[in-house]
């Protein structure tokens, strides 16, 4: 059974996207030291759907957002939104465009501006993308703070007056308010307490359904990513490992990392615990990733063949792939 | 047979004074930590959990901190009541603390191996070779491989893994009797987190130390932890055997913490939430301090704090909903006309 998202044509699709990082030199004469923090990934993403990138520190999730909002400029690849290249985009053409694919961070408090109220942040952001006319804006700003659950007063409040959970709350009326059709979640609920965590997992759940949005949702945690995703891909070193639809990827994963990376969540449930993989070692460093397999390193089921041989993404069925050398002797019994 | 007593915390209160009124952030706590036993104190942001275990060991900043109550025996001795002399020589040695970011609490321009060195010179008085040699030892124990080399590396040659193995080494130099963690290994990623935990229980097994399990993560608990309590608005509402506490929470705020947690193994549609926030510590509420947040509240949780009370012989609950009273309460709001 195919994802029923992928029926339609999707709205971004991401081709050989890299993004690396020079390193200033310390000494003179040193030689160049480049982080590939991340090293040729593709993936499409369908509208409406939830796309989660899950990964451990380090791994370039973060940094797929950034570059493709062009926060960061790419080193190479492409990044198409409905057929037209964002990469090739002039800066007035980027500004217009990205009314259309907002993001939400994970520390509220850094992305709202400390000297402006909510009122003038929203009306900012409508101005810019020029969304409605003047007159209009009152009316869709009362309807926005009311979409979110926020009472229409605090309009004249400045953020610092807010908990986290409030201000995440402002992080998404102001997203909402140039009626984006994307929006990027960057570890959107990883600071919040779980209370409150849960309070925002069901507003954007909500959201989702309201307006037809589609969410890039960017996150380490796993039982969290399961509760809202469609689709989950994981990375590891700059590399996508595997993406598979919700239910295979987590009941039955076929890469050795994602099969760990489960397995080290500690879960309530004693009866839900399976038999843990503890994995060797740190993470290798992105500024010199192991040759063939970035993984091999920590792989309990390494070969000869991985240390020199880099798998490549492969489809396993028409929503699961996985880059391992050996995925199907594995984990098919 | 119950195991021996090592440390006993009896209606411990510390407030924070300052020119805003007074934070009761913690607000008479009791517990009991047994040889060789794991005791999990869980809570949200700002429930007083990290203040409880800084006040242990009288770490609070102080003024405008302030243990205003209470008694912290360690085996009979009060900590609260002894001199800096007496409690420099239990801090690191008979109790020891390992904090979330092993970075601010590492000297950053000595070697980790001198560094935990000197607090068995200190404490053990061994000499420099011998308290090398044992350094050495523990930086093997906690799993990192050659710790000759690592011993002569200062804290930013290691990643963040390693160095939290090495304040746990640094922690556990000198046996300890009680082992603070508070919140080890929350800034750190999964894998890792695994295996730092394995590593504790391995030690706990070969030390016998109790551990004081600070930390907001339930599922952390779930593994680690032998007793619970839960922690809120600077109370113990719920104290329980950790394996039950998951199946059969008793108070309603347990309910709705482990109700919000997405499950990992399970697809809900909608997380359930607990309405509202948590009281600022300035301004606690008269009655119980969850009940305008609680779904069952009655008037009598408005009016009356709840006393911590036993619920069976492994259970103790702070609510009014499984006392004597309750039923009463409901009767009368029956006859009501």
């Amino acid at each position: 059974m195919s994802n029923v998202f992928q029926e339609k044509s999707p709205l971004l699709q991401v081709s050989e996207l890299k993004q690396h990082f020079e390193l200033k030199k310390e000494v003179i004469f040193q030689p160049k030291q480049v982080v590939k923090a991340v090293d040729g990934i593709d993936f499409d993403l369908y509208p409406g759907e939830t796309l989660s990138i899950v990964g451990e520190s380090g791994c370039g999730k973060s940094t797929t957002g950034r570059s493709i909002l062009r926060l960061d400029e790419p080193t190479s690849g492409d990044v198409l939104f409905k057929g037209q290249s964002l990469l090739q985009m002039n800066k007035k053409e980027l500004r217009s465009i990205r009314g259309n694919i907002q993001v939400i961070f994970q520390d509220p408090y850094a992305s709202l501006n400390p000297r402006r109220t909510i009122r003038q942040m929203l009306e900012e952001a409508m101005a810019i993308q020029k969304v409605l006319p003047p007159n209009k804006r009152e009316a869709r700003m009362l309807e926005l703070m009311n979409h979110v659950g926020l009472r229409p007063e605090y309009l004249e409040r400045y953020p610092h007056e807010f908990s986290g959970g409030q201000r995440q709350r402002i992080g998404i009326a102001r997203a909402l308010a140039v009626n984006p059709e994307i929006i990027i979640c960057d570890e959107a609920v990883s600071a919040l307490d779980v209370s409150i965590q849960a309070q925002i997992l069901n507003l954007l759940k909500k959201l989702q359904k309201e307006f037809d949005l589609t969410f890039l949702f960017i996150s380490h945690d796993l039982s969290v990513v399961r509760h809202i995703s469609d689709r989950v891909m994981v990375m590891y070193l700059g590399k996508v490992v595997e993406i598979a639809d919700k239910s295979s990827l987590f009941n039955k994963p076929m890469h050795p990392y994602t099969k760990a990376l489960l397995s080290a969540i500690p879960v309530i449930d004693e009866t839900k615990r399976g038999e843990r993989i503890i994995l060797k070692g740190d993470v290798p460093s992105p500024l010199n990733p192991p040759t063939g397999c970035r993984f091999h390193t920590r792989c309990p089921f390494a070969t000869e063949r991985c240390s020199q041989e880099e798998p490549l993404l492969r489809e396993l069925s028409a929503t699961h792939s996985v880059a391992c050398h050996f995925a199907e002797e594995l984990f098919t019994s | 047979m119950e195991k021996e007593v090592v440390l006993e915390v009896k209606n411990l209160k510390t407030h924070f004074i300052s020119n805003k009124g007074t934070a009761k952030a913690v607000d008479g706590i009791d517990f009991v930590l047994r040889k060789g036993e794991t005791l999990g104190i869980v809570g949200e942001s700002g429930c007083g959990k990290s203040m409880t275990s800084l006040s242990i060991l009288r770490l609070i900043p102080s003024p405008p901190g302030k243990i205003v109550d209470g008694q912290v025996l360690l085996k009979g001795q009060d900590l609260v009541k002894m001199s800096d002399e007496e409690l420099r020589k239990i801090r690191g040695n008979r109790i020891s603390m390992i904090f979330q970011e092993p970075m601010t609490s590492l000297n950053p321009v000595i070697p980790v191996g001198e560094q935990i060195a000197e607090a068995l010179r200190l404490h053990q008085g061994l000499s420099k070779k011998q308290a090398w040699d044992r350094s050495v030892e523990m930086i093997g124990l906690v799993g990192i491989p050659s710790p000759e080399k690592r011993a002569k590396q200062e804290p930013f040659q290691l990643s963040g893994g390693m160095r939290q193995r090495i304040m746990i080494a640094m922690a556990l130099a000198c046996t300890p009797e009680v082992l603070i963690a508070d919140e080890p290994t929350t800034a750190l990623d999964v894998t890792i987190q695994a295996q730092i935990l394995e590593i504790m229980k391995d030690l706990q097994k070969k030390i016998g130390m109790g551990i004081i399990f600070i930390t907001h993560d339930l599922g952390v608990v779930a593994e680690m932890c032998d007793q619970v309590g839960v922690m809120y608005a600077g109370q113990i509402v719920e104290h329980q055997e950790a394996k039950n506490l998951f199946n059969n929470p008793l108070h309603p705020y347990t309910q709705g913490l482990i109700g919000s947690l997405p499950k990992l193994y399970e697809d809900q549609e909608e997380l359930q939430i607990i309405e509202g926030t948590v009281p600022s510590p300035y301004d606690y509420p008269e009655g119980c301090r969850f009940a305008e947040r609680c779904p069952f509240a009655q008037d009598i949780c408005i009016q009356k704090q709840p006393n911590l009370i036993q619920f069976d012989e492994n259970s103790k609950v702070r609510c009014w909903k499984y006392s004597d009273e309750w039923q009463d309460s409901l009767a009368k709001e029956v006859v009501a006309p």
